[in-house]
């Protein structure tokens, strides 16, 4: 284990630790792609004729849900799009693969000479990828736009525009595409005739799914889509994470969808459009978007559920032999079954299991804490580090108004490294805004924020975190669907990038600090309040800050509890060598912990000096008592 | 000048059904942070009844209420339904909510009429067109806008003039605030899907009059230009959404008489284009909401 340790923290590329991150998930997916082989295959010895095809069309279907996987799993933006990307990828695979005999006789008079061209199909394959990612380039770029995050709305509809758009254009440019009726084919018997190519862009999508949610990359992305505002002030730059989740992804459902084309030997609009998306999302849905066994086991479990849909609305219950007078239920065992089936699954899914079947759960996982030893807790080092650094961050002279209430005049504080510096004041006096501004969440009207002299006023949020200013929320915004350990590593990842130099604490040492050991495996969502505050903490710290800043580290706790945050903070502060600016109502705690405080009241400093000073000050006593204390 | 002028009446009459449409998207959107993918579905709904009453020689004056009947009902249905059932979930749970609905809804058509297009007779007056000088102006045009700019009259002072305005006005500001002061959230919400029933309606009246033929996946295409329109104008913003429609009326018509015939066929196309290049210059749309987070 020790050496292992060592392991992860020299290596600071793709993947946190090579063991966890890629051995484990490369078995766990080759088990899973050997299960749903196997399956088919048995599905196909058991039920001959139309059941090979199916089972060809649940694998490409595999293929192409799992490339939507990669984004929508990871980023949390529904995306109606990727459909439309595979029209993209299938027509350019379709214009380049097929004999130019063939398309003589539907596009003789394609655009750019196309009718000649003649490349292999695997050549068609790699022209369609890269066509195709093109034009997620600017789409992501439009998607970046309009404030792309988990569940964001325009984001959504611009995806939703693309599919139309492709669609559109897929019917009126005949002279390219065949049209609406006619479309593009191959040669008869031209198809694809083995499922060897097949096989290995499933078994590909699979690993590539299940590495990128593992990679660093992968895990940013995650941290966005739990929180986007949370990431973005650890230092993370969800827009980045999404393009490159976008790209990724785009490119697999190009392989998806050129194979989708070989194998059906033709290529018509209306197979790349609304039913075709409803069918796939359906599958990740149901199995469950934010898991690659969630989204394979999906796939399997709607295939099934189609077919048998699709035969009950033939046959009706002499589907399983039995000769059952089924004339009571005729008014639902209709053709076109499976469509009204495929929309039902979506809905109650939505309506009763929004998470789908396996929500999170992925084979690996289960198959890494079954294989591996329980880890005993690190030695939390006695050592600070780093305490020779001289940092500083001077706020001077900031005002905030919103609209009519001025929410901040003229109002500063200054923090040195190795300094614990306090603000208190009443609800209302202005202490979150202040954090809001420092991180830049909250544009200041007037004022300076300077860290070491560079001022940081305009800075995006998450370039403020990477400068080496972190914070935590009051109102509490970890990344919930995430482990208590992987909320600390998202940060660490960012710190690590940011100082290679210097060395960060491991994640499992700030988790034993923060007291979060025997959490270290929960999701963030099911910690207790006071956990939840403790982790806030760790996560901070983890993005190795010059200075923490912390919004009410102790609000909800009882008296024992923030007594032990005073601990837990300077611990935690001296292992990363931060300065430590702490807002609370908790007098006890603040007089506890801080060198210097600074007392708000409506919008400005009324007192600044040493504990003693500040619990002897007249007006702080007034201000928090009221004037009858005065 | 004359052809400008007449683009400008051709799209002021295409841009009131989308204003009307998309006024309906922004109203739900305000209330329950839905952005409605099933919104056209019930234009759908309401065609299968036009065909079936107007194939029975009913005559379109006494089809048009029950149009607009059977939109508000099947608004209501639908959350009654669904969207209940999905309050306050996650944003990504209620958009597939919608499209699900979307799918249901048209899928029970497929079901249980038939795949194929069903026409009904239109209107004799819809083709009708009389000149102002060199202006040849449709009468439908022209009753189109008229019966618009009563209806959004009429919505605006609903919204700004009565305790239910004011409920919804406050909800779509701060519902949870909303609620806490005393607006009940089943009545402003319920209120929210008629009154989008009640939009849709009358833009499917005039939808259908001039398709005059439904089919299962009818609902697509009023969906998505009521949802791009509010999207255009500011999604939140009931201003927005009207002025979102009458702009994407306006641009399609612009495009259309303007490119050149080889490419005219994908006006829409170039419509979405230019839908794209505005949202990346302009994200928020034309109107801008504030809308702050808590931290």
């Amino acid at each position: 284990m020790a050496d292992q340790r060592s392991l992860n923290a020299t290596h600071a590329g793709m993947f946190p630790n090579l063991r966890r991150d890629v051995a484990f998930p490369v078995v766990g997916v080759g088990l899973l792609f050997g299960a749903f082989i196997a399956v088919g295959l048995l599905y196909q010895s058991l039920f001959s004729g139309a059941a090979e095809r199916l089972v060809t069309i649940a694998l490409i279907d595999a293929i192409i849900v799992l490339g939507i996987q990669i984004y929508v799993g990871n980023t949390g933006v529904l995306s109606f799009g990727h459909i439309g990307f595979g029209a993209i990828a299938g027509y350019t695979f379709a214009i380049f693969a097929i004999a130019p005999a063939e398309k003589a006789k539907r596009i003789p008079d394609a655009p750019f000479g196309l009718t000649d061209v003649d490349v292999g199909s695997l050549a068609a394959v790699a022209v369609a990828v890269a066509v195709t990612v093109v034009v997620a380039v600017f789409v992501g770029i439009g998607l970046a736009r309009s404030g792309a995050e988990s569940g964001a709305v325009a984001a959504t509809v611009i995806t939703l525009a693309l599919l139309f758009v492709t669609h559109e254009v897929a019917r009126h440019w005949p002279e390219m595409t065949g049209g609406e009726r006619a479309g593009l084919s191959f040669r008869i018997g031209g198809a694809l005739d083995t499922r060897m190519p097949i096989y290995l862009a499933l078994a590909g999508a699979l690993v590539l799914a299940r590495l990128f949610a593992q990679s660093r990359r992968g895990r940013l992305a995650k941290a966005g889509r739990e929180d986007d505002l949370a990431a973005r002030a650890m230092g993370v730059n969800p827009m980045v994470q999404q393009m490159i989740a976008l790209l990724i992804s785009v490119a697999v459902v190009s392989i998806g969808a050129s194979l989708r084309v070989y194998e059906t030997g033709s290529i018509l609009p209306e197979n790349f459009f609304f039913n075709y998306t409803l069918l796939t999302l359906a599958m990740l849905i149901v199995g469950g978007r934010n898991s690659v066994t969630g989204a394979l086991f999906g796939v399997a479990v709607m295939t099934v559920g189609r077919e048998l849909a699709r035969r009950l609305g033939q046959d009706g219950f002499e589907v399983f032999g039995l000769g059952l007078d089924s004339a009571p239920l005729d008014w639902i065992f209709r053709e076109n079954l499976q469509t009204v089936f495929f929309g039902v699954a979506m809905l109650g899914f939505m309506i009763w299991r929004p998470k789908g079947l396996l929500s999170d759960w992925e084979f690996d996982d289960w198959l890494y804490r079954r294989f591996t030893r329980t880890q005993s807790a690190p030695v939390v080092p006695e050592t600070t580090m780093d305490s020779d650094q001289d940092a500083r961050l001077e706020v001077d002279d900031v005002s905030v108004a919103f609209g009519g209430f001025q929410a901040l005049s003229q109002a500063g504080f200054e923090v040195r490294s190795g300094q614990v510096v306090g603000i208190i004041g009443p609800n209302g006096a202005g202490k979150t805004t202040m954090l809001n501004v420092v991180t830049g969440l909250v544009p200041a009207t007037s004022g300076r924020v300077r860290l070491n002299g560079a001022d940081l006023i305009g800075t995006p949020s998450h370039e403020i975190a990477r400068a080496g200013l972190v914070r935590t929320f009051q109102n509490l915004r970890l990344f919930g669907s995430l482990t208590v350990r992987e909320n600390v590593q998202v940060t660490r990842l960012v710190a690590i990038a940011e100082h290679d130099d210097r060395s960060t604490p491991e994640a499992d040492v700030l988790v034993a600090a923060a007291g979060l050991w025997d959490h270290r495996d929960r999701r963030a969502s099911e910690l207790d309040y006071g956990n939840s505050r403790r982790l806030e903490l760790a996560r901070a710290a983890a993005a190795r800050p010059l200075f923490l800043l912390l919004d009410e580290p102790t609000s909800g706790m009882s008296d024992t509890e923030s007594l032990a945050m005073v601990e837990q903070v300077q611990t935690m502060a001296a292992l990363v060598g931060a300065g430590v600016v702490v807002i609370d109502h908790d007098l006890d705690f603040i007089i506890g912990i801080c060198d210097r405080i600074y007392c708000l009241d409506r919008g400005t400093v009324i007192a600044v000096g040493t504990p003693e000073e500040i619990q002897a000050d007249s007006a702080v006593q007034a201000a928090y008592l009221g004037s009858s204390a005065s | 000048m004359t052809e400008l002028l007449q683009n400008l009446i051709d799209g002021l009459g295409r841009g009131s059904i989308y204003a009307l449409l998309a006024l309906g998207v922004a109203v739900i959107f305000g209330v329950m942070h839905l952005l409605n993918f099933a919104h056209g579905e019930l234009i759908t709904v309401s065609g299968y009844v036009a065909f079936w009453t107007i194939s029975e020689g009913w005559s379109w004056y006494l089809v048009t209420p029950i149009i607009i009947g059977t939109a508000i009902v099947t608004s209501l249905v639908i959350e009654r339904v669904a969207f209940s059932r999905v309050r306050g979930s996650s944003d990504f749970t209620l958009l597939l909510t919608s499209f699900g609905v979307h799918f249901v809804v048209s899928a029970i058509f497929l079901l249980y009429v038939s795949a194929s297009v069903k026409t009904f007779s239109r209107p004799g007056w819809v083709t009708n067109t009389y000149s102002i000088g060199s202006l040849h102006i449709e009468v439908f045009d022209t009753v189109v806008i008229g019966v618009t700019l009563v209806t959004l009259l009429g919505t605006s002072w609903l919204i700004q003039r009565t305790m239910f305005g004011l409920a919804l006005r406050a909800a779509a500001a701060d519902f949870d605030t909303a609620r806490l002061m005393g607006v009940r959230s089943d009545t402003v919400i319920r209120g929210a899907f008629a009154l989008s029933g009640l939009l849709a309606g009358i833009a499917g009246v005039f939808w259908l009059m001039r398709a005059g033929n439904t089919v299962p996946s009818a609902g697509i295409a009023p969906m998505l230009k009521g949802v791009l329109a509010a999207l255009i104008g500011g999604l939140g913003s009931l201003r927005g959404a009207v002025l979102g429609g009458f702009v994407l009326g306006l641009a399609e018509v612009l495009l259309r008489s303007r490119l050149p015939d080889s490419v005219a066929s994908l006006t829409e196309g170039f419509v979405f284009l230019l839908i794209a290049l505005l949202f990346i210059f302009r994200p928020q749309g034309l109107i801008r909401v504030a809308h702050a987070e808590r931290v």
